[in-house]
């Protein structure tokens, strides 16, 4: 028992000695700075993450980023399985809705921000416009991927056994493309994530509002009007640290969702 | 054309399939004018080298592929797609890798028409009965990644007969098995089957292999298939007694049975691994 426990001991210290020693090699060369420079330090970090926690705002405004989140995501995630497992299946519908997505694919969640603000404003309705686009294609593309990679034998046994078309799709070519289907949506999360702080940030730009613009908006009012450095930096660690938490979940889902996977 | 008798379970009639290429624009013909008659509660064996069209026919039957010209009849009725009546077990087994054991066997039961009218505490029986049957007791709530190949093949033979099916369609079974296990799942497939039973309770069975003494041994009549394009070459009766299960090699009859197989297709065979005509085929002393 000791042994193994010291074993993790072990592991932590040996995870942990990069970042460690980066943020070491960071305040060493912040002492050196000139008195009152706005450039950021580790301590002066931590002082500034105090602040925000106390005052609320930091809270409030990564939640509301994180709610638009898993909104726009669970539309695209809808929208995409569904287009995706259609796609996959019927040969029409993947002839003719490929062209369109694969010509939209290789815009950019920002490019469409214009528009997006114009018919949407500048809240929230237009945030989910961005995360669920931004979102909708590693979904679909991952699904269409796993329909098609089905074992073909799997439909046809179910063929054999009198097992109406409906039911294979939902019984056979649904789990058989599960695992593609998690890894899209784990993707699409990772830009969901990223999206959302790009769309705020740059929604920021036209409201200036505060908190509730969620922390992209937040880091936007940071940089435009205080400058502070440490603040955004505050942000940018939070940002990476929620993104870590929801990839860890995804990766117990998908060993939860996918059993049969674990030791083949 | 003979006449058909009460027993006639299944008719093939000048069945021929060709396939189109659209790369290369040929047209490849896969069957030519089959014709087969096969009596209920028979078992019987298709034998040819690869590329002589034995899945074709068997995908046929089950309603998986259409023949392009020809007709399939079942009790009299032409067949038109794929049925729970016609129960097919792949070579590569087509588990639902997402299943376990016990849910595999009741795949069709639980989604299909195998199991419309029967309730959930008599499905449950029934996987339980085939699950038993086949010797898998205990492995219920494994995955198949989980089991070796023998055990697999076990699960499929269980699912297969689950449905209910009065055709069994076998596609090369025990192709991916080692010999010990081919051997003993002969021998189980034979008491399954119901060779111990009357003719009347036995299921009609068409079983696809490259093993000559495997088809032997199992079949009623062989079937014996040439190549481009697939053909029947000659029907051979299998007049050996049952039960053979364990001692049929043993039988005289046996030896000059597979030689006599083995004759019809040996030229092919060589042809197909690209020996060519120069090769003088060794006289036959075993097919594995």
């Amino acid at each position: 028992m000791k042994h193994s426990v010291d074993n993790r001991t072990g592991v932590i210290v040996r995870n942990l000695a990069l970042p460690g020693l980066l943020i070491l090699v960071w305040q060493l060369w912040a002492l050196n700075l000139p008195v009152g420079s706005p450039a950021p330090s580790p301590v002066k970090v931590v002082q500034t993450l105090g602040e925000l926690l106390s005052k609320g705002s930091l809270i409030s405004a990564t939640v509301q980023s994180l709610g638009r989140v898993l909104m726009g995501f669970a539309m695209a995630s809808v929208l995409g399985i569904a287009l995706g497992l259609l796609m996959g299946s019927i040969r029409a519908v993947r002839e003719n809705l490929d062209p369109i997505i694969e010509s939209f694919r290789p815009i950019a969640p920002m490019a469409i921000l214009p528009i997006a603000i114009l018919w949407l404003g500048t809240g929230t309705p237009t945030a989910l416009a961005i995360v669920a686009y931004a979102s909708f294609f590693p979904v679909v593309v991952n699904t269409v991927h796993g329909v098609s990679h089905v074992d073909r034998k799997l439909i046809l046994a179910a063929r054999t056994m009198g097992i109406s078309p409906w039911t294979i799709l939902v019984r056979v070519v649904l789990p058989g493309a599960l695992p593609s289907i998690l890894l899209g949506t784990r993707l699409a999360m990772g830009v969901a994530w990223t999206a959302i702080i790009a769309a705020e940030l740059a929604v920021g730009a036209k409201s200036g509002g505060g908190g509730s613009g969620g922390i992209g908006q937040m880091m936007f009012v940071f940089y435009a009007y205080n400058i502070d450095l440490n603040a955004i930096v505050v942000c940018m660690t939070v940002v990476g640290l929620v993104a870590l938490c929801i990839d860890q979940i995804f990766r117990v889902l998908e060993k939860r969702l996918i059993p049969w996977r674990q030791e083949a | 054309m003979n006449t058909p008798s009460d027993a006639t379970k299944l008719r093939l009639t000048g069945v021929t399939k060709s396939f189109f290429t659209p790369r290369t624009g040929t047209t490849t013909l896969a069957v030519a004018e089959m014709n087969l008659d096969i009596q209920t509660g028979e078992f019987i064996c298709i034998v040819g080298p690869s590329g002589c069209g034995k899945s074709t026919v068997l995908n046929m039957i089950a309603g998986l592929d259409q023949p392009s010209s020809g007709r399939i009849e079942k009790d009299g009725h032409a067949i038109t797609g794929p049925g729970a009546d016609r129960g097919v077990m792949f070579q590569d087994y087509a588990l639902m890798p997402w299943q376990t054991v016990e849910d595999n066997v009741g795949f069709g039961l639980r989604h299909g028409t195998p199991g419309e009218h029967l309730s959930a505490k008599q499905r449950q029986e029934r996987v339980a009965h085939f699950i038993d049957l086949v010797g898998l007791r205990g492995s219920e709530p494994k995955y198949p990644h989980q089991l070796s190949g023998g055990m697999r093949q076990r699960v499929a033979l269980a699912r297969l007969l689950a449905n209910g099916p009065d055709i069994l369609l076998l596609d090369e079974p025990l192709g991916a098995l080692d010999a010990q296990t081919r051997l003993i799942l002969q021998s189980e497939l034979l008491r399954i089957w119901g060779e111990t039973s009357p003719v009347s309770e036995r299921k009609t069975a068409i079983f696809i292999t490259h093993d000559i003494e495997e088809a032997v041994l199992l079949a009623d009549r062989v079937v014996v298939m040439s190549t481009h394009p697939g053909r029947v070459r000659e029907v051979v009766t299998i007049d050996i007694p049952r039960p053979r299960a364990g001692h049929a090699r043993t039988n005289p009859r046996f030896g000059a049975l597979v030689e006599h197989i083995w004759s019809l297709i040996r030229d092919e065979a060589y042809r197909a691994i690209g020996g060519g005509a120069s090769v003088e085929p060794a006289s036959h002393e075993t097919t594995h």
